[in-house]
């Protein structure tokens, strides 16, 4: 099991050094030059080659891609990507909360991912095919294909405006989660609650539930031992839902002005803050490695049968 | 799902779920607009953080700048009035200047605001000259001295007329507690925002929101409006529904001169009842700046005079901005100082303009929609401040415009600082601007004609470039009225006649606000609110 | 042949199918179908309400809605589709490749693989805005980028499983060439399964490239594309509401069509999936797992 994680691991950290890389190489492919935006930034009024050039070795732009890369890497661990172009202040004094509040609705938005799609699986399987069950199936259907900022729209409407029930936009109190992680939870729970709603009916058929049910287990035990089984299923689901859903809550924060790392990032890409842009993308690709190979370990843990094979 | 009819219920369904399981956090809206209803403060909606508050660079808020800090004098309606500075002597050769400051003005943290701050703060902006190239007295001022307690004398190098105007503006000549200052200095960063101003910063959350409270020991009489709190909202229908909800109960045509929410939407607002709008006098002219300096088609006259006539002014004034503002047909208006003279009207002329493009040798080529010359496409790129609600549909109606002549527009919206950026780098065709407006118009938008920052690249590439920027390098040191006015006269007609700045509209400063807010109103400049006047009923 | 036959007496796949196609064809043949060119400006009718000549309204700049909605298709869902397909194409050659050449080709491109799909899709797409600048063809580009790793491993697996049975082994002992091979029995295995994965993909690229559009990254003015028209006209929502229907209204039925073509053909491919008797919950949602929603 050890070495089965240390593998998990250290193909993790292999795979962290390739995007480093590629996200280094963002800044490279950028249509501006560094130094000169840096002095912009600064508002230099006359920027002259020579200032360019002393801006270059100032800030080591002067020596081979490799070194550069090395030394870029050794200060981003350290959280120091330097400065935005934009407001001149460090990069992580703006990333770093907004990190923060993305992870926020993302546990929110998650667990209320989980509670609903559990809840309404288990609540259609036990209706197969009965009109609950094709109603929240249809009801799905339709909220899966809706646009989320539409949906977001037509949300904040009704609950805001109409029965002035919740904020608009912000991230002022708890009340500030509610639309937006309904946004968020509508789309992903939609396509869910099928996967447990069909493992589910197809659990009640498995050999081990009549042999339960004739040795007279009650229909609850066998709904909680099926619905267990399923779970086993659901839970690697999950576990992929979390680091999909951080970098997807780009529109809806947008939407609902979140001050996370969807606004920041569409902020940057705007203003053209390539080192924003540049921290964004190895920030987010950075935990989406971590929590995959975290996951996968954790339920190799769980389930050894799950272990992939290196 | 064949029974799509249940849809509807099963949504409903949903939503009961998602309000129930979430009513124990509904209550708080209802619990902050109590406390809202007790002590009235003003939250406004801003596109953008407040950022630096750092009052000698530019990266902050000129608004919010404005609450914190003050300059020596003040420019009003009726010209320089005193600030913390509360008399001035000017010597006969026009070199030197003596401050008799005001007696018993502290700065936020307690600290005297004395000569000796004064000469600091100034010696900080001088340290970092290259910053300031703008501001052309920052290339004046060749010492200040500090005479007695409260006498500060500013010693210049040459005559320059502008500097009581310049010494007015928001920034950089304000005024920081020289105990926030890092190494004497403040072009690294400061060590707090202390200003002597009505208001002071109590709280930031960068991009979310940032909060002034009322200097009670405000030298010029505390504030009523005891809280001030600026929100970061995305401009447009997210700033709408906020201000319909009463989350934020306050815009304004921010500092790049962006409204928030168009026109048409503030005046639903104020038919609704708890609103009110108020506009400034014309303070500006917006317009776009083309890069005569590139090396592509906006090089040439005839493509900026052509584009000059497609532009539709009294459409994007009467049917986009409502009526709001009024066309322009000069870079400044007749009623600037020194701009009412007679410059060649160039009207909507589609016929025109195309006439300008075949004689200048663009051609449209079989069938094509594009003009061609020297195989080169007539195509264009203009960029647009993407949180601006009015320059999108503008952009949009002069491209469909420009399309008909065969001149190709690409539209590219981006953030008010990228643009910033590409004026300063060069790196465009046209982009969205205005002239800096009142107080700065037209001594500093002439003088940013030169500037690298400002709009060199817009003036740089017209023939005669040398000549005209003499002419701007001379006027603010000419004492003869007569010879100042003859030689704006010929700086704006070159420009005019260049065809480098197209106006569009003649701008003006919009607020809205709740209806029981009195005293609202404006500044001599486009930059700063006078909050420090406004109570509630 | 049997799968074909089971997926078309499906009769809502068979309506689903119907829908995309029209759209389709409507989107080629904007040009003639449209009432009015897309981008052509009126003052007079901002903001015109439903007509005989404008049979959906008028914009903000007057332009006539209904045509921008038909010329809307062919971003906002053609040339999405291209790209889908493309991804397909290069993941196909490649997962082939990989499978059949095995050894050290294999892992090396299977490492490229997890590297794609490390990153997330909507960080990849703004990655490459990010640099290249927005507009649609980024985001596409930056869609084709990520997608092909994910058909790759898809057709890389299937492969590795034929390759080794036994009438496989049968037909190269026979000496028949490996592109044959290919050909003959291996790709008709592949693709179910790759029009499962890539419709449903399909899908969740409608909605993310007009979220982008949305959100001012996709295309640029005067282009029309449906999330671009909901972003104009969410900004005046609350005096012309009905500016945000026809948009938003194409877009899911868009969406929920190409859904329920990919459950259909998910259930054709495998019968046993969806509410029936036995079933493999790995296999048969693996599609829906993937999608990303938001």
């Amino acid at each position: 099991m050890i070495r089965y994680a240390a593998r998990r691991l250290l193909t993790a950290v292999l795979l962290l050094l390739v995007i480093s890389f590629l996200a280094f190489l963002l800044q490279q492919l950028a249509p501006v030059d560094p130094a000169e935006a840096v002095l912009h930034a600064q508002g230099v009024p006359q920027v002259t080659s020579e200032l360019i050039a002393q801006k270059k070795a100032e800030l080591g732009l002067d020596r081979p891609l490799l070194r550069q890369y090395a030394s870029w890497l050794a200060s981003s661990v350290q959280l120091d990507f330097g400065l935005s172009y934009v407001t001149g202040k460090p990069v992580w004094s703006l990333l770093g909360p907004a990190f923060m509040h993305t992870l926020q609705l993302t546990a929110v938005s998650a667990a209320a991912i989980i509670l609903l799609s559990v809840a309404l699986g288990v609540y259609c399987a036990l209706r197969e095919d009965a009109w609950p069950d094709r109603a929240t199936r249809g009801a799905a259907f339709l909220l899966t294909a809706m646009p989320p900022y539409w949906l977001a729209a037509w949300l904040v409407w009704l609950f805001s405006v109409k029965l002035d029930l919740l904020p608009t936009s912000g991230m002022d109190s708890a009340a500030s989660f509610v639309l937006p992680t309904a946004v968020l939870a509508v789309g992903y729970a939609g396509v869910y609650f099928r996967v447990i709603r069909s493992s589910m009916i197809a659990g009640r058929n498995e050999d081990y539930v009549l042999y339960g049910r004739a040795n007279g287990l009650t229909e609850r035990a066998i709904t909680r031992r099926v619905l267990a089984n399923s779970l086993q299923v659901a839970v690697p689901m999950f576990g992929m839902a979390v680091p999909i859903l951080l970098g997807s809550t780009v529109v809806v924060e947008n939407v609902f002005a979140w001050p996370g790392l969807g606004t920041l990032s569409v902020k940057a890409i705007l203003g053209r803050d390539y080192p924003v842009i540049q921290a964004f993308v190895l920030l987010l690709a950075s935990s989406f490695v971590v929590f995959n190979a975290v996951s996968e370990v954790l339920s190799g843990l769980l389930n050894p049968r799950l272990r992939k094979d290196l | 799902m064949k029974h799509s009819r249940n849809a509807l219920s099963a949504i409903f369904i949903l939503f009961l779920i998602f309000s129930s399981g979430c009513s124990d956090s509904g209550n708080e809206p209802a619990a902050e607009a109590a406390k809202q209803g007790q002590a009235r403060e003003i939250i406004y909606a801003s596109s953008k953080d407040i950022n630096d508050m750092n009052p000698h660079l530019y990266s902050g808020s000129m608004p919010a700048q404005g609450m914190i800090y003050e300059s020596l004098v003040e420019k009003t309606e009726d010209g320089i009035k005193p600030l913390l500075a509360e008399s001035w002597d000017i010597s006969e050769d026009g070199m030197s200047y003596t401050f008799h400051l005001r007696h018993g003005v502290t700065f936020h943290d307690g600290s005297p605001f004395n000569a000796e701050a004064v000469k600091v703060n100034i010696d900080a902006v001088q340290a970092n000259a290259e910053r300031h190239a703008w501001i052309k007295l920052s290339t004046k001022i060749k010492e200040v001295r500090a005479t007695d307690e409260y006498t500060v004398q500013l010693l210049l190098d040459e005559p320059y007329y502008p500097t009581l105007l310049e010494l007015s503006m928001t920034r950089p000549y304000v005024f920081l507690s020289p105990k926030d200052f890092i190494n004497g200095q403040t072009k690294d960063g400061v060590a707090g925002y202390d200003g002597t101003g009505p208001y002071r910063l109590a709280d930031q959350k960068p991009e979310q929101y940032a909060v002034f409270e009322a200097n009670e020991s405000y030298w010029g009489g505390a504030p009523q409006v005891k809280r001030i709190t600026a929100k970061v909202l995305p401009s447009g229908e997210t700033t709408l529904l906020a201000l319909q909800k009463g989350e934020v109960n306050f815009i304004f045509t921010d500092d790049r001169g962006a409204d928030g929410v168009d026109v048409e939407a503030m005046q639903s607002l104020v038919d609704s009842g708890r609103y009110q709008l108020l506009r400034s006098k014309p303070m500006n002219t917006k317009m776009i700046a083309a890069n005569s300096s590139s090396t592509g088609p906006v090089h040439e006259r005839a493509v900026r005079l052509a584009l000059w006539h497609a532009v539709d002014r009294e459409t994007i004034a009467g049917q986009i901005l409502h009526g709001a503002e009024s066309p322009a047909d000069s870079l400044f208006s007749g009623n600037v100082e020194y701009a009412d003279i007679p410059l060649a009207k160039r009207g909507y002329d589609l016929k025109h303009a195309a006439e300008l493009l075949e004689d200048a040798g663009w051609k449209l080529e079989n069938g094509g929609e594009t003009r061609v010359k020297n195989g080169r496409q007539l195509a264009l790129k203009l960029y647009y401040d993407a949180a601006s609600s009015s320059q999108k549909t503008e952009a949009e109606l002069i491209q469909s415009a420009a399309k008909t002549i065969g001149m190709k527009l690409e539209l590219i919206g981006e953030q008010s600082s990228s643009v910033a950026a590409r004026r300063a780098s060069g790196d465009y065709d046209l982009l969205f601007n205005q002239t800096w407006g009142l107080a700065y118009d037209p001594q500093s938008t002439v003088s940013a004609f030169t500037a690298e920052s400002s709009y060199a690249h817009t003036t740089g590439g017209i023939e005669g470039v040398e000549e005209l920027y003499a002419k701007i390098g001379q006027v603010t040191g000419t004492r003869d009225e007569e010879k100042r006015k003859a030689l704006y006269k010929e700086i704006l007609t070159t420009v005019h006649d260049e065809a480098v700045f197209i106006p569009i509209t003649h701008g003006s400063m919009a607020v809205l606000a709740p209806n029981d807010l009195e005293g609202v109103a404006f500044k001599q400049t486009q930059f700063e609110l006078p909050f420090e006047l406004m109570h509630f009923k | 042949m049997k799968r074909i036959s089971r997926l078309l007496s499906d009769r809502l796949a068979l309506l689903s199918l119907a829908v995309l196609a029209a759209i389709a064809a409507a989107g080629m043949l904007a040009p003639w179908l449209a009432p009015h060119p897309p981008d052509e400006v009126n003052m007079a009718l901002r903001y015109g309400p439903w007509s005989l000549h404008y049979p959906l309204g008028n914009d903000q700049l007057g332009r006539c809605v209904l045509s921008r909605i038909l010329y809307g298709i062919r971003p906002s869902v053609l040339l999405v589709l291209a790209a889908v397909l493309a991804s397909v194409l290069i993941g196909a050659a490649v997962g082939m490749a990989a499978g059949y050449a095995g050894g050290r080709t294999d892992a090396l491109l299977m490492r490229l693989c997890d590297v794609m799909l490390s990153f997330p899709g909507y960080v990849m797409t703004l990655a490459v805005i990010g640099v290249l600048g927005v507009g649609l063809q980024n985001i596409l580009l930056a869609f084709i980028l990520m997608k092909w790793a994910w058909f790759a491993r898809i057709v890389r697996s299937s492969v590795r499983q034929i390759a080794d049975a036994d009438y496989v082994r049968f037909a190269r002992t026979l000496g028949t060439g490996s592109l044959a091979i290919l050909f003959r029995h291996i790709l008709p295995v592949c693709v179910p399964e790759l029009a499962v994965v890539a419709s449903s993909s399909f899908g969740s690229t409608l909605l993310q490239v007009s979220g982008l559009s949305f959100l001012g990254l996709g295309i640029q003015a005067p282009q029309a594309e449906w999330g671009m028209m909901l972003s104009e006209a969410r900004q005046s929502m609350f005096s012309r509401p009905e500016l945000m229907l026809a948009p938003g209204l194409m877009i899911v039925l868009t969406v929920s069509a190409v859904n329920f073509l990919s459950d259909a053909m998910q259930q054709a491919v495998d019968p046993q999936a969806g509410s029936s008797k036995r079933h493999q919950p790995e296999r048969a949602e693996a599609a829906l797992i993937g999608r990303e929603v938001a």
